[in-house]
């Protein structure tokens, strides 16, 4: 009870000073309108968002300022790929593709007011479900993370990366292994962190420093889009808005055991690392089906199909974050481009980790998530208007913002070269069908795998039994060979032969 | 086989597509193949078994700054590997020299090609050399008109723009010591200008051509403005023809103004 009574405070503490900072409102009106047009408009995404404000506000503000910032434009991303989705049946983000399976039909049945009004309620409640979860977890954990050290690390740092590829290959497996190794590969260049020995810099100075991680960051994931997106496009009709966006309590409260359900599956599915709110869209929304009285209208126009997938995708940025802050293993795409703004600011999440800063983030998540419901809606029509806006004339702008965000965050004009060469590589990985997720998770935690790795090893000198010797590294030691074992067909088949006699 | 895909076109279609999608895999297999054998090389050269430098010791096996890289590579050879297996297995190697086998079709690939000349001669060639507004509105002109309306003769005209600038930034001020001279510039600002021409003729009377302008010159004078003088961090090209007389009234006409002094 102490313990949460002083969780209490101090988040009250840091609520209270970002109340009254006047700074606070500039940033987080901005951020969550940005964040809310760069989700609503088809084509670029809420990792896009924070990777471009990344660039931007990374290191140009004072942290506190520019977690605001990030914050605000993730939690406004992620809700407003509901525009698009319910509007146009074309889903703003991936996290929204769910929601357009139900928003749709809802909107061409003239409820799109009614869908967009308990949308916008069910991704505030949604976030701060997230955001509750958080300040309890985060701080259970950083008391167990206490006792990690190097092995559990390293083990934790690969798990990160075979969870993310296996859990977001589209096609096959190895795809999204063989991403992250391309982005552990990455990593690997330049000093290494040990012996200061240099690797694959082929002679040029700029390597030694290895890859930065935002121009890594707008290679992967603003380059590709730029060039995948433009292209004439017609969007088809958008549905007119009718009825009320202002949704009334009773029927919020009637849906309120669906939203407190997909809350916290949502923040279940952020929680692990590397998996987005796609992934907590898609979960939530099946779960629903199932579990719903409504169940067998999802898909034709139900709200709680709806609801189930949009309080999932907003939970999830809480959940992402635990991982994040925890562990320093991004538990979403948009949390690798956070990662990326921690560590050019030299903060190293983790369990070492500055507690105010936590507190920090749990307080600017609870005002982003209330002024996103502010403007969701009272300026609706807003987004609606800027929906239709083609992406072939948004994104030469998003270029020009890659460009500049990239150059000026230190490494000059190499860093762009390294933003477009991994721009094209990344565009080509798309193309056939590879992850970009656990390319970037591998460089942001290549470093700290290949340095707990082998000091872990150094430790025992030279003995693998480090590994196994140890009750936390052991059981993840059991989950990595679990993973990559569950693929091997071999390995699959009795257990596929056991499932069918069951059934 | 034939019968069953006529009478079921999306199962056909999404046969078609796996198989073109392992026609990529069988390629992408033998470049992954191919770049972890170059990579294991180039491991070799990091000392892995605590070879002696200049007297000094490098250390254990267990402690190399091989070892981790020697790991990966290892396992990216593998996991390629597999991924041939995988494509030989499902047709791809059958597919592979074939232009639909790897699905590149002749519009995407003009859409491409033309793309990548254009973000390559802007961050390779203008960016580093030429002012940032002056390139950068170039870029955002070329990149509406020539990807808008999805007409091919469009996408290569402005590509054609774009790289005669880049080109002419880098032949002409190829080394770091050229890179503040202002032939280039006052060679983008012509182009620049003569594409906006060509857009408002081209499309007359519509309302994205009169927009086209504005959002070209507005975005990138406003971006770098914000970032100079806002974050007061280091923008391309300070140089730069437009850029060198903001900061110029911006430091000695507009500050004292409102510094009092």
């Amino acid at each position: 009870m102490d313990f949460l009574l002083s969780q209490l405070a101090g988040f009250g503490v840091a609520l209270t000073a970002l109340i009254v900072d006047p700074l606070t409102y500039v940033y987080l009106v901005t951020s969550v309108f940005l964040g809310i047009t760069f989700g609503a408009l088809p084509g670029l995404t809420a990792t896009l968002a924070v990777t471009i404000l990344t660039g931007f506000f990374g290191n140009k503000i004072p942290l506190d300022y520019s977690m605001i910032a990030l914050l605000g434009a993730y939690v406004g991303a992620i809700y407003g790929g509901s525009y698009p989705s319910i509007l146009l049946n074309i889903p703003g983000t991936a996290a929204s593709a769910a929601t357009a399976m139900d928003g749709h039909p809802l909107s061409k049945a003239g409820r799109g007011g009614e869908a967009l009004g308990l949308a916008t309620t069910a991704s505030f409640i949604g976030t701060l479900i997230g955001t509750v979860a958080l300040l309890i977890f985060v701080w259970v954990l950083l008391l167990i993370s206490k006792n990690i050290a190097s092995p559990e690390k390293a083990l934790l740092a690969l798990f990160g990366i075979l969870l993310s590829g296996t859990l977001m290959s589209e096609d096959l497996v190895i795809k999204g292994w063989i991403a992250g190794l391309i982005g552990l590969a990455m990593a690997m260049v330049g000093m290494d962190p040990l012996l200061s020995e240099p690797r694959y810099t082929f002679g040029w100075s700029y390597m030694l420093s290895g890859f930065q991680v935002v121009p890594v960051l707008m290679g992967a994931f603003a380059v590709p889009q730029i060039i995948e997106g433009l292209r004439h496009l017609e969007l088809g009709k958008m549905v007119a808005l009718q009825g009320r966006i202002l949704p009334n309590l009773a029927a919020v409260k009637r849906h309120m055991p669906t939203i407190t359900r997909s809350g916290v599956i949502g923040t279940g599915v952020g929680a692990l690392p590397g998996v987005g709110e796609d992934v907590a869209g898609w979960v939530s929304y099946g779960v629903g089906k199932t579990v719903s009285k409504d169940g067998k209208n999802f898909g034709k126009g139900s709200l709680e199909g709806m609801l189930s997938s949009e309080t999932a995708n907003n939970a999830c940025i809480g959940g992402a974050l635990i991982p994040l802050l925890v562990l320093g293993i991004p538990g979403s795409p948009p949390a690798a481009a956070l990662m990326g703004a921690f560590k050019i600011n030299n903060v190293i999440p983790g369990p070492t980790i500055d507690p105010a800063i936590i507190l920090r983030v749990v307080a600017i998540l609870v005002l982003a998530s209330f002024t996103m419901w502010i403007l969701g809606l009272f300026t609706a029509r807003v987004f609606i208007k800027i929906l239709r806006i083609p992406q072939t004339v948004f994104l030469p702008v998003v270029m020009v913002l890659t460009a500049i965000g990239s150059f000026s965050v230190g490494g000059g004009i190499n860093d762009l070269y390294l933003m477009l060469g991994v721009g094209f590589v990344a565009y080509f990985m798309n193309l056939m069908k590879y992850p970009i997720a656990p390319l970037v998770i591998g460089v942001i935690l290549g470093g700290l795998f290949d340095e707990t790795f082998r000091r872990a090893l150094f430790l025992s000198d030279g003995s693998l039994g480090v590994f196994v010797s140890r009750p936390g590294a052991a059981v993840l030691l059991a989950l990595n060979i679990a993973l990559i074992a569950a693929q091997i067909p071999m390995v699959r088949r009795p257990f596929q032969r056991r499932n069918r006699k069951e059934v | 086989m034939t019968t069953k895909e006529s009478t079921h076109p999306a199962e056909a279609e999404k046969r078609n597509a796996q198989l073109i999608l392992r026609a990529r895999d069988f390629w992408a297999a033998l470049v992954l193949m191919g770049l972890s054998i170059f990579f294991l090389w180039r491991t070799s050269f990091i000392p892995l078994w605590g070879e002696n430098r200049a007297g000094v010791s490098g250390g254990d096996w267990y402690n190399s700054a091989a070892l981790v890289p020697l790991g990966i590579f290892s396992a990216m050879f593998i996991l390629s590997l597999i991924l041939l297996r995988i494509a030989w297995r499902d047709g791809g190697a059958k597919q592979a020299l074939s232009p639909l086998g790897i699905g590149w079709s002749k519009t995407e690939a003009l859409r491409f090609a033309t793309l990548a000349v254009i973000l390559f001669f802007y961050i390779a060639g203008l960016v580093p050399r030429v002012d940032f507004i002056l390139c950068s509105g170039l870029l955002i002109t070329a990149l509406i008109f020539g990807f808008h309306g999805g007409y091919a003769y469009r996408m290569v005209l402005v590509a054609a723009a774009v790289g005669l600038a880049g080109l002419y930034a880098m032949v002409m001020n190829l080394p770091r010591a050229h890179w503040t001279q202002h032939d280039d510039d006052w060679l983008v600002l012509t182009i620049w200008f003569a594409l906006t021409v060509w857009v408002l003729l081209a499309d007359r009377g519509s309302r994205l051509a009169r927009v086209i302008p504005v959002i070209a010159l507005l975005a990138p004078t406003l971006l770098v403005c914000a970032m100079a003088f806002g974050f007061r961090q280091n923008v391309p090209n300070r140089g730069g023809l437009i850029f060198k007389q903001i900061e110029y009234h911006y430091y000695v006409t507009l500050k004292p103004i409102w510094s009092g002094k």
